[in-house]
């Protein structure tokens, strides 16, 4: 199985080139490459897929190159929660791409999907890499590739700009995250995270490993959106082609969280109790800021852009709770707002794609226009809006409930509250699109094409199926809890 | 000399490259101020290397310096790419002026 996983990285850093070198020698066969890189990317999912159902069906993970006598080596590792994250991934990665196959430029398809494809390779290498080394490398690989992705309109100032910014102060985080590995190693004298957790154990009350702790939290917290370092994410998400917001939102973002949970509760598992209340504030500070931002926005991208740093939120209440309930609630929300983000951002990409706006006010009404795409649409907002039976629903409700039932009162009635805004605006956004009549850019618009319709109509089935048969995937995140992360209380 | 000179320059190098980044208003050299915390950090791992055996060096941090060395020219390349870019859409490398200019 890991063997499979790493052969996808290598079949998928082979095909990288591959895709420039067909489109460089075919001129203007941009079909051929379309059909070549998404043809990669649904086998990708198929293979991670595959290996997903047999990990949860033969209860084990998967090593490479484990031998604790030599701590500088690399480790590979497929267990339940990174074969999980990188089969979301890489279907999202399939959507998004079967999405945009009509509407990029034809001189740039080439570099797109390249781009695109250098992501999901290193969002691999991140899950399955068991070493901060590799982790690391891997890491700035993915961000690399997604300040060219942001900035990949480069004809549009505003593009360039939000690129710029998103460097700065991502590549920052990064520097920061680095730091904190070189005090880590200089502790321990290794970055491999089993000899990692086991060294640190004994070095409780050390101010060094809290500092290490907190710079960790800052650089992954950064690319996740938490809200004092959230600036970047509004500009990037709105400057980026809409398939590549999707992308960005739905899986980019989501490897910081997934860097988080495995910092809190497999490297840092002793540690974790004095960190509960700062990770608390955190998403308190994430919901608060999201939510109210988005409560007033016109522009529809920043607005689901608001609501992902929200969502961020979400997941960080489960994350600061702590029991084995709270983590699987964390990580099917993780799941779910990926879907649901992923198809807001597609549905909005698909009404710029017909009307050249994105303004909400401009928008109204265009369900008489454009009626499957805003019915796939409103499944979303509503979904976004914690409408019972549909898949946000039930996992929020996991995380308010295991809160309650930690003693965290507070923190599961501040995160109703927050539930309360983000049904404001989203029902909003309902209101706009399905209840008020048509202005002139809605009444010319036309119903998307069909490689448009397919992509949102499976993700708005997959949000509807997953709401009306929810404890599938429910006991999955609990399962993939209990065997990959290491809950303390 | 001992190992807490150059954790201390190393940590003062970090200090100097950030406020470089919250002060400085020209692009470049907010890249110079990454630039400056990378090599910090690079630093910071060749000293802590020298400590981990006796006689010796541990080959994992000169590792893992040479490539974050690597990584840190790509997304400098990067950064200056879009200074370019930047620089021919306002005719400007100020970063207020960005902010100021949209729309």
């Amino acid at each position: 199985m890991l063997t499979r996983l790493l052969g996808i990285m290598i079949m998928s850093t082979l095909s990288t080139p591959l895709i420039g070198l067909i489109g460089k020698r075919i001129k203007r066969e941009k079909l051929l490459v379309t059909v070549f890189a998404v043809s990669i990317i649904l086998c990708i999912f198929a293979i991670v897929l595959t290996s997903l159902l047999g990990i949860i069906k033969s209860h084990q993970y998967y090593v490479f190159m484990e031998d604790l006598s030599l701590p500088e080596r690399p480790i590979f590792k497929a267990d339940l929660i990174s074969t999980f994250m990188a089969a979301t991934s890489s279907g999202i990665c399939f959507l998004a791409l079967l999405f945009s196959a009509r509407i990029i430029p034809e001189v740039k398809v080439t570099a797109y999907f390249s781009v695109f494809l250098g992501i999901l390779t290193s969002i691999f290498g991140i899950v399955s890499s068991e070493d901060f080394f590799t982790l690391y490398i891997f890491w700035e690989a993915m961000c690399i590739c997604s300040y060219t992705l942001v900035s990949f309109n480069k004809v549009r100032s505003e593009t360039i700009e939000a690129g710029y910014k998103y460097l700065i102060m991502s590549s920052s985080g990064a520097i920061i995250i680095l730091f904190a590995l070189s005090f880590l190693y200089g502790l321990t004298g290794t970055l491999n995270f089993q000899i990692l957790s086991q060294s640190l154990s004994q070095a409780r009350g050390n101010p060094l490993v809290h500092l290490a702790v907190l710079m960790l939290l800052v650089g992954f917290g950064l690319q996740a959106g938490v809200v004092p370092f959230h600036t970047w994410l509004p500009d990037a998400l709105c400057a980026a082609p809409s398939a590549a917001s999707a992308f960005l939102s739905a899986c980019v973002e989501k490897m910081g969280l997934y860097c988080l949970l495995k910092i809190f509760f497999v490297i840092f598992n002793s540690f974790y109790d004095e960190w509960r209340i700062p990770i608390a504030v955190f998403a308190v500070l994430s919901m608060f800021v999201g939510n109210f931002s988005a409560l007033l926005q016109d522009d529809l991208k920043r607005l689901f852009a608001y609501s992902t740093i929200a969502n961020t939120g979400y997941i960080l209440v489960g994350v600061a709770v702590g029991t084995s309930k709270a983590l699987a609630g964390s990580i099917f929300h993780i799941l779910n707002h990926a879907i649901v983000t992923a198809l807001l951002f597609l549905c909005v990409g698909a009404f710029i794609s017909q009307t050249r706006t994105r303004s909400l006010r401009k928008l109204a009404g265009i369900r008489h226009t454009m009626p499957w795409t805003s019915l796939a649409f409103l499944i979303g907002v509503l979904s976004l809006a914690t409408f019972p039976f549909l898949n946000i629903f039930w996992s929020e409700l996991l995380i308010i409930t295991s809160s309650w039932e930690t003693g965290m009162i507070w923190l599961s009635f501040l995160m109703i509250i927050n539930l309360m805004f983000s049904a404001a605006y989203s029902l909003r956004v309902v209101q706009a699109i399905a209840v008020k009549g048509t202005t002139y850019i809605s009444r010319k618009a036309r119903e998307a094409p069909l490689s448009m319709i397919t992509p949102i109509f499976i993700l708005a089935i997959a949000i509807i199926f997953i709401g009306v048969y929810p404890s599938l995937l429910q006991s999955l995140s609990e399962k993939i809890v209990n065997s990959s992360l290491r809950v303390t209380s | 000399m001992p190992l807490i000179y150059y954790v201390s320059c190393s940590i003062i190098l970090f200090f100097i490259g950030l406020y470089c980044l919250i002060m400085k208003r020209n692009m470049i050299r907010l890249l110079m101020g990454l630039e400056i915390m990378m090599n910090a950090v690079n630093l910071n791992f060749i000293a802590f290397s020298s400590r981990a055996a006796e006689g010796a060096v541990h080959p994992l941090a000169h590792v893992f310096a040479i490539l974050s060395i690597s990584i840190g020219g790509c997304v400098i390349a990067l950064g200056l790419v879009l200074t370019i870019y930047a620089y021919r859409h306002y005719g400007t490398l100020d970063v207020r002026e960005l902010r100021r200019l949209r729309r």
